[in-house]
């Protein structure tokens, strides 16, 4: 906790953001008690991700809900997955099938070990089925064809013997299960956000191609953050394609401590940043149309601290010995920066020339990187051209994207309008608890 | 439905992107009979970069600034297509880029559409540098303009030469300007060696600016296959009027700051620095200010100056997509490599 108060005590910028996050933000909407049940569902939601409930509440009421119950089946099927007292010849039928639990009024599951931190989610599951059948069947139908796709991907994996002694060993095997983990909820979310509207519908008709980059930057991320906590947990998910340029063992970056065996670390971690940042385009072309206000921070939010985490763990020998995170403060100030596009796209350019300028010659990806950085930014500003430095007369080319960031313009602005009432509304009441303290040091001193 | 191109005329052919035109139009043209016409003949020994058979070659030596070498040249190639890559190196007096880029181009119009029958396009290479005037350039496409200034006499004259280019267009004569930013590659006397000698001089600890600034540089073979794109597809009816009288920007397709790519020529060649002593713009400004007085009293050549320094921190990097949807441009050989193949060439040559 200290160190917390410390940490924003040093970064002046990122406490005002805190006491803006905590005492100044403004939910886009305010959340409806609804019955009991539903209530109960919030409840568990809350017991299993802390870090998800607020943005799930500020949702759109028409994807609230929806969106809550296929977070809660996700979580369900990730528990059965996680379980390591589970019996193959449970666990994989179940995983198989869970879809089908679906279709029931009252199932519940209460044979996970008493270590499985969400168990609740199964152990009461009869309250999401009931909350699961009063949403639109088409939403239904989503959740329900997600689950089915995620469930036999989990028991593939489980299955693959190669898999579970030697771990990921190609760039494509890397992109497959991030798809199965993580591609898929991208898949599932835009779809139910084309279908309540908040989404331009290219984005289901582009193969799930940006969807899939969604996820994928965000796994790939955790990924590569996680190396120490993985290791500690005797698995990984670098794939061997990569990390085998650089070692022979991959838990040797942490085990060996020499200078050369830390260089060869970071450059492996060079390499799958560069790999990472490979989706980036499609991030911030995906972020482009998605309309609904509530619907795009959701959708932003763990895109940019992703994006920081990579600035983070980036040339960072840390990684190889504990948790790196995001300060708070960061996070705080990423959060309201988000709400709208142009702070999105500004978010990814500082967070690219962080990258740039953490660079090292040494590396051999030294190069490619640089030239990825310039890549997204060169894309940054197709999308915001430096006015300052168009000479007169000469509009930007018009493109999809321009014409699509056009169309989203007004919400943009009257988002930034909100961003910016928030901001004047903390400094004026900073200046008046400044004003206060000074007149009473003065009545003190004099 | 293409035209097949039987023959071309490569208007400075011997020089640093002529060679290079002459090996890209062998390997992606087969079929095209290759005519240099140059005022210095190609070299008597050839990198081993090259691959092609200097026999196939036919030369015509001669002065573009004369009406019968040109009109000779035409004559004896019977090409379609005219190639212009004739220019003069950076640095030199003014009155050699008028006579060459001005004066020389004037008169190849104007013989070429004497004998409309034989000279049905001209690609005329041109140069990114024609906009610039050490501004900023971020993503420019080819809507922007030439700055009132030109940066120096080379681009003045080059925008003129692009000026009569375009202004040459009609059906009987088809004309295209091709602008390559930042050309480098086997045979480069400027970029790269450029770049090895100043580490040499210990130059490569420094850093002017932030190094936020992106740069386009071009390999010079990449630059060539634009020029066999623009001659094969300008002759194809239904591109005929999307390439006549079009400006097309060529690069690398890669911006990268431009201390990125100086520091990869220097690995490359053996220098990584430990740490970079680092001065922000303004203070690189003012020391050009006084390296330029203290030079001028000493009667020697400021080692920096003020516009090298903007130079030097500017944006100068360009949106391609025209080349790449019109001309069906790709960049083949990417940066990396590209600096392989010159580091290679110098080794070899010195």
């Amino acid at each position: 906790m200290s160190k917390k108060l410390v940490e924003l005590l040093t970064h002046p910028t990122e406490l005002q953001a805190a006491i803006q996050f905590f005492y100044f933000k403004q939910p886009l909407h305010i959340p409806v008690p609804g019955s009991e049940n539903l209530q109960r569902c919030y409840y568990i939601l809350n017991q299993t991700s802390r870090s998800f409930v607020a943005v799930i509440q500020e949702l759109h009421p028409e994807l609230r809900d929806v969106i809550m119950i296929f977070y809660l089946v996700l979580r369900a099927l990730d528990t059965i997955e996680d379980d390591m007292t589970l019996d193959p010849s449970i666990k994989i039928p179940l995983l198989r099938e869970f879809d089908s639990k679906l279709d029931l009024k009252d199932w519940t599951f209460d044979g996970s070990g008493p270590n499985e931190k969400d168990r609740i989610v199964l152990v009461e599951f009869d309250k999401v089925l009931t909350e699961y059948h009063l949403l639109k069947p088409q939403y239904q139908e989503v959740i329900k064809d997600i689950t089915y796709k995620m469930g036999n991907g989990m028991a593939d994996y489980i299955l693959d013997d190669n898999f579970n002694l030697n771990g990921l060993a190609t760039i494509k095997d890397y992109d497959l299960y991030c798809h199965y983990v993580a591609g898929l909820v991208g898949e599932g979310l835009t779809k139910l956000m084309v279908l309540a509207k908040f989404s331009d519908k290219s984005l289901v008709e582009d193969n799930f191609q940006k969807s899939n980059s969604m996820g994928l930057f965000l796994q790939k991320t955790n990924i590569i953050r996680d190396y120490h906590e993985d290791l500690e947990d005797g698995r990984s998910f670098w794939p061997k394609e990569v990390w085998g340029k650089y070692t022979d063992k991959l838990p040797s970056f942490h085990e060996d401590t020499s200078p050369e065996s830390e260089i060869q670390g970071l450059n492996c971690i060079s390499d799958l940043v560069l790999n990472a940042l490979s989706h980036a385009k499609e991030v911030l072309e995906f972020l482009s149309l998605v309309k609904d206000p509530s619907t795009f921070s959701f959708c932003a939010i763990p895109q940019v601290m992703a994006v920081a985490t990579l600035a983070e763990v980036y040339n960072n020998p840390a990684v190889f010995h504990s948790n790196v995170k995001i300060r708070r403060g960061t996070t705080c100030s990423l959060i309201l920066q988000c709400r709208n596009f142009p702070g999105v796209v500004n978010i990814f350019r500082k967070y690219i020339q962080n990258i740039n300028h953490k660079s090292s010659v040494k590396d051999p990806n030294y190069l490619k990187i640089g030239i990825k950085c310039g890549e997204i930014e060169q894309f940054c500003e197709t999308l915001y051209p430096d006015l300052k430095s168009l000479p007169k007369g000469v509009t930007p080319a018009s493109t999809d994207i321009t014409k699509s960031l056009e169309s989203r313009k007004s919400i943009d602005q009257s988002m930034q309008r909100r961003m910016d009432q928030e901001s004047y509304n903390l400094n004026i009441s900073l200046l008046i608890i400044l004003s206060i303290a000074t007149g009473i040091l003065y009545k003190f001193v004099f | 439905m293409t035209t097949e191109l039987k023959s071309v005329l490569l208007i400075g052919g011997a020089g640093f992107l002529g060679l290079h035109l002459i090996e890209q139009f062998s390997k992606l043209s087969p079929g095209t009979s290759i005519h240099v016409f140059d005022v210095r003949p190609l070299p008597e020994k050839l990198s081993t970069y090259f691959t092609f058979d200097p026999s196939s070659i036919k030369f015509h030596q001669g002065d573009l600034t004369s009406e019968k070498d040109v009109s000779d040249a035409i004559i004896e190639s019977q090409c379609q297509v005219i190639v212009h890559s004739a220019s003069p190196m950076h640095g030199l007096p003014q009155e050699i880029y008028e006579k060459v880029n001005i004066k020389g181009t004037q008169n190849l119009i104007k013989i070429a559409k004497q004998h409309s029958s034989i000279v049905k396009a001209l690609v005329y290479t041109s140069s990114a540098g024609v906009i610039f005037n050490g501004q900023n350039i971020k993503n420019a496409d080819e809507s922007w303009p030439y700055p009132e200034v030109h940066m120096d006499g080379y681009n003045e004259t080059k925008a003129i030469a692009e000026t009569a280019v375009m202004e040459a267009n009609s059906p009987e004569l088809l004309t295209v300007c091709l602008r390559p930013a930042g050309i480098f590659g086997p045979g480069d006397r400027q970029l790269v060696p450029g770049l090895r000698a100043s580490a040499k001089l210990g130059q490569s600890k420094y850093q002017l600016g932030d190094n936020n600034n992106l740069f386009d540089w071009t390999y010079v073979g990449n630059v060539a296959d634009s020029h066999v794109l623009a001659a094969q597809k300008i002759l194809d009816p239904n591109y005929a009027d999307k390439i006549g009288g079009e400006t097309f920007f060529i690069t690398n397709d890669a911006p990268t700051y431009f201390w990125t790519l100086a520091r990869t020529v220097w690995k490359a060649d053996g220098y990584i620095d430990k740490y970079y002593i680092k001065l922000s713009r303004p203070l690189g400004i003012v020391l050009g200010y006084l390296s330029e007085a203290f030079s001028n009293l000493a009667g020697k050549e400021p080692g920096i100056t003020p516009f090298r320094v903007k130079v030097v921190c500017a944006h100068r990097y360009h949106n391609i997509s025209k080349a790449k949807s019109i001309l069906g441009y790709t960049p083949n050989v990417d940066l990396e490599t590209g600096i392989k193949y010159t580091l290679d060439w110098m080794n070899e040559t010195n």
